[in-house]
């Protein structure tokens, strides 16, 4: 059973024999550590399960602050080490009970890490968001076609309600479609690509409909080229939101899904 | 970066302050009441286009329609509550009501 102290896992990559960055601080102030076995490099640094355990996980999970915090560091401590070596993140608060676990986790995976490594190693993940343009506020009550308004103000309300709603309903396709297009060829491009949930306004903090939340790995060079394509895909009713590079969080599910905490609870 | 969508808080959650339990029932009630609305509202649309309703049908439903949907803007002006707190994020399934109605 798990004793007072947890190991909390960042990221996963490939051992380059490189002196691994020993200033590093990881969540809730511990230093983070290197575990090296088979060939791959683990990141880690010591937790408390006192805030990490399962049960104050429970209610810190729903502690904005607190999460953003330990997301920032752990996002941290991913991209630095990103630098030097191809990198897997894992998902956000991965613990384990202890550095042996680790080790195992990295001798029964290795072969999975590895792939995943490599099929990331010298490529970044970009983030493209589409939004669909705010249309205009439904046709207002004053504008009433026809000037029935005043005989039947209740026909004339559903006229208005029936041609707001379709051409909403027409703005809707126009970016659904775009928004597919973008997909495909972005896609066509990239070494690999995933489309996520699209975000509520309230989390991605814009007013607009967003209508695609893509990732897509490209190689390190390609960048610009990437950004040149997707330029060329922009029109009139849309807005692309482009972001990157990125450690390719999207792409290492395989690493992702080794994750999970179990043991420590 | 999945953990933060799943951890945004719970626009809905009861809180134990009472004007606070008050505001969120009204809330619950209002999002009830403005999904049927716009079902009804929906549902009229739907067989008007089909001319399943008589000209005098059309207007009555478009009055009540209308009249609702200002009593609806009247109620969320007193419990100051913008149409975006009128709405329930079902996870997978989306928001329980159009976002841009």
């Amino acid at each position: 059973m798990a004793s007072e102290a947890g190991t909390y896992l960042y990221a996963v990559a490939t051992d380059l024999d490189k002196p691994a960055p020993t200033d590093l601080t990881g969540v809730s102030g511990g230093a983070v550590r290197v575990i090296s076995h088979s060939g791959l490099v683990a990141y880690v640094s010591t937790v408390s399960l006192d805030e990490f355990g399962e049960e104050p996980l429970r209610t810190s999970m729903e502690d904005l602050d607190w999460l953003s915090r330990t997301a920032r560091t752990h996002h941290q401590v991913v991209e630095t080490v990103a630098v030097s070596a191809p990198t897997a993140p894992v998902r956000l608060i991965t613990v384990y009970s202890g550095d042996e676990q680790v080790e195992d986790l990295l001798r029964r995976r290795r072969e999975d890490f590895s792939e995943v490594l490599a099929r990331i190693a010298g490529r970044w993940e970009w983030g493209v968001k589409v939004y669909a343009e705010a249309v205009g506020p439904p046709s207002s009550p004053e504008t009433a076609p026809g000037g029935g308004e005043e005989t039947n103000p209740g026909t004339a309300y559903l006229k208005r309600r029936q041609a707001s709603l379709r051409d909403r309903e027409k703005d809707r396709r126009h970016a659904v479609a775009a928004a597919d297009e973008i997909h495909e060829t972005l896609s066509a491009y990239a070494v690999a690509a995933r489309r996520h949930r699209t975000q509520d306004p309230q989390l991605s903090g814009r007013q607009e409909w967003m209508v695609l939340n893509g990732a897509y790995l490209i190689d390190g060079d390609n960048g610009e080229e990437f950004t040149r394509i997707l330029d060329g895909l922009r029109k009139p009713g849309i807005q692309a939101e482009l972001t990157g590079p990125w450690v390719p969080y999207s792409f290492t599910v395989t690493a992702d899904a080794a994750g999970g905490p179990d043991g420590s609870g | 970066m999945e953990s933060t969508l799943k951890t945004q808080p719970n626009r809905l959650r009861l809180d134990a302050n009472k004007s606070a339990v008050e505001r969120d029932l009204s809330r619950l009630v209002l999002t009830l009441v403005e999904l049927l609305r716009q079902l009804v509202e929906r549902q009229s649309l739907r067989r008007m286009e089909q001319g399943e309703l008589s000209d005098e049908q059309i207007e009555t439903l478009g009055l009540t329609l209308m009249r609702l949907d200002e009593a609806m803007k009247d109620l969320c002006e007193r419990f100051e509550l913008s149409p975006s707190d009128l709405n329930i994020d079902l996870g997978p399934l989306g928001p329980l009501l159009p976002r841009d109605r």
